[in-house]
């Protein structure tokens, strides 16, 4: 995934820095990087967001779409997560390149988001049993940086805080029931984002864990495990990721730390969205 | 999504007849007696052979009552293509779920969630196997699941790590897996697919804990190789089923073992 290849020294030299706490760019082992945040970007979305977490850099866009009904859960509306690892971000990812990555992380955010207090499900419902939203959100990374998975889900999150839903009528004929949707672009109705999980990805490095890695932290790692966690604390997925295998009680100890990190992330995010939508759209400039 | 036009397929738009059904589901809260009659804490027997594809390395299959799996191992063989060169082995999966293996039928193409379950699999196995043994060399894993009633992960992990130790691949250990599912105060070890939907796939919240938990682990080294958690779970919660499913991949592991031992005395005995 990434052009950095380090020497043994210098993994070394990571390492011993991870060791003591103190690592290569002066954080702590459960320190994040500075991050930006901004929503509602996109004019062709219903909601959209970008994430800047150091250099990986996240673009989410958030369209909806009225659909039949699941019919294994015809009360719900349902999430679609699609990932473009846009060559752009790094070459590896011409062609086919980043499908595997996309997928994985489309996997994750599945299932980060598949348990039914993540966001109100029935909310999404237009008509039981026949019509609901569809979210289509499509993630585009515009650079990598290191940390994808975690501020995927930020973006995401991000987004789906800015995503309006136009309000929907129902009119009830002789043929059946007739929807229209509002012209008005303000008659909207919000998604309650407070229960959706942000993902939290530890690696080991050496005898001590890290989150928010860089790219060349990431290559010091062997095993890492990544975790959906929401502002209660609560574990809404997990996984084991890379080649590595872990002790049991150190995975005890990495979920502890996701948990802290994570709980303290989703209500940050929380205050810094709703302190942006109060002060009104202002764009900080979209790409700088 | 391209689809084999070689192949017929169904009409495009078309119903499972299950989905009209009167519920199947069960009601978790208050649930006394599991529906095939164990107790929460009993795993299911577990069947393990080896040997049976006989053109492949190593094969294996497995068997949890209806949950049933075959595995086939090809290779160590050369990596063709320059630019994949490495100096250790590569391991590749490719999990594959039988079209008629579910209640709804699956597609004959791999769909995402089979893509994930391969390298879940895949990322099981990795640590267990001696990879810098096999330089510029692939070695290929093939699993069908033919039968799907729960636990498709951890038979899948079980079978194929089998199947690679009787195909002679040099390993530090086997890797047993065992799931459990949670709902509330209750923990159900090794769940059917009838219990693991009712969690899972429920669209009201049935508790504050209610999801599901796979540990992959390689017992001689007790090392934890592979950990999948899904809804959603306190940490105090996920944290005490993982050791409870660490606990039974360890009552598991000489069944692996004894299978393993009983293919090496076929073979001993085949070849005098």
């Amino acid at each position: 995934m990434t052009d950095a290849e380090l020497s043994e020294a210098e993994k070394t030299f990571i390492l011993h820095s991870v060791q003591d706490n103190f690592r290569e760019d002066g954080r702590g082992n459960e320190d994040f990087r500075h991050m930006e945040v901004e929503t509602g970007l996109i004019s062709n979305t219903n909601g959209s967001a970008r994430v800047r977490l150091a250099n990986t850099d996240v673009l989410v866009g958030v369209k909806v779409q009225l659909t039949a009904v699941d019919p294994e859960k015809p009360e719900v509306g349902r999430l679609d997560f699609f990932i473009d690892c846009s060559a752009n971000a790094t070459p590896a990812f011409e062609g086919r390149g980043g499908e595997d990555l996309g997928s994985e992380i489309s996997a994750m955010l599945t299932r980060a988001y598949s348990c039914p207090s993540a966001v109100d499900f029935h909310s999404l419902c237009v008509l039981p049993g026949q019509q609901c939203w569809l979210l289509y959100v499509d993630v585009l990374l515009l650079e990598c940086g290191g940390n994808l998975f975690d501020a995927v889900s930020i973006a995401v999150k991000a987004a789906l805080f800015n995503l309006k839903i136009p309000n929907v009528t129902m009119t009830k004929d002789e043929g059946g029931v007739e929807l229209d949707l509002s012209d008005d672009p303000f008659d909207f109705k919000r998604l309650n984002v407070a229960g959706a999980p942000v993902v939290v990805t530890v690696n080991k490095i050496g005898h001590k864990h890290v989150v928010d890695a860089s790219e060349k932290e990431e290559e010091c790692t062997l095993a890492r495990i990544i975790l959906g966690v929401t502002e209660k604390g609560t574990i809404t997925s997990m996984r084991k990721e890379g080649s590595g295998s872990l002790d049991s009680d150190s995975i005890s100890e990495m979920m502890e730390s996701a948990r802290k990190v994570g709980m303290e992330l989703n209500k940050i995010l929380l205050k810094a969205l709703e302190e942006e939508e109060k002060q009104g759209a202002k764009t900080v400039g979209f790409l700088r | 999504m391209p689809t084999d036009t070689r192949r017929l397929t169904g009409p495009e738009s078309s119903q499972s007849p299950y989905n009209f059904a009167p519920c199947s589901k069960l009601d978790m809260r208050n649930l006394e007696v599991r529906p095939d009659g164990r107790s929460f804490k009993q795993l299911r027997p577990l069947f393990l052979r080896t040997d049976v594809v006989s053109q492949a390395r190593g094969s294996s299959y497995i068997e949890m009552n209806d949950t049933k799996a075959i595995c086939a191992v090809y290779g160590p063989r050369e990596v063709l293509r320059r630019e994949d060169f490495s100096l250790k082995g590569q391991l590749t999966c490719d999990f594959k779920f039988a079209t008629f293996s579910c209640k709804q039928r699956r597609q004959h193409q791999q769909d995402s969630q089979e893509k994930d379950l391969s390298v879940q699999v895949l990322e099981a196995l990795e640590p267990a196997v001696c990879l810098h043994k096999y330089p510029k060399s692939q070695i290929n894993i093939f699993i069908t699941v033919l039968q799907h009633d729960g636990c498709a992960l951890s038979a899948a992990i079980m079978c194929a790590s089998l199947a690679l130790a009787s195909a002679g691949i040099e390993m530090y250990d086997l890797v047993v897996a065992s799931s459990a599912a949670i709902c509330g105060s209750l923990t159900l070890v090794d769940p059917t697919a009838q219990e693991e939907e009712t969690i899972l796939k429920s669209t009201v919240k049935l508790d504050a804990n209610a999801g599901s938990v796979t540990v992959a682990y390689l017992p001689s080294m007790s090392q934890v190789s592979a950990l999948s958690s899904d809804g959603e779970l306190s940490f105090e919660v996920l944290n005490k089923s993982m050791q409870e499913c660490v606990a039974n991949c360890q009552r598991l592991y000489p069944v692996l073992e004894q299978t393993l031992v009983k293919h090496q005395q076929e073979l001993e005995a085949s070849k005098s």
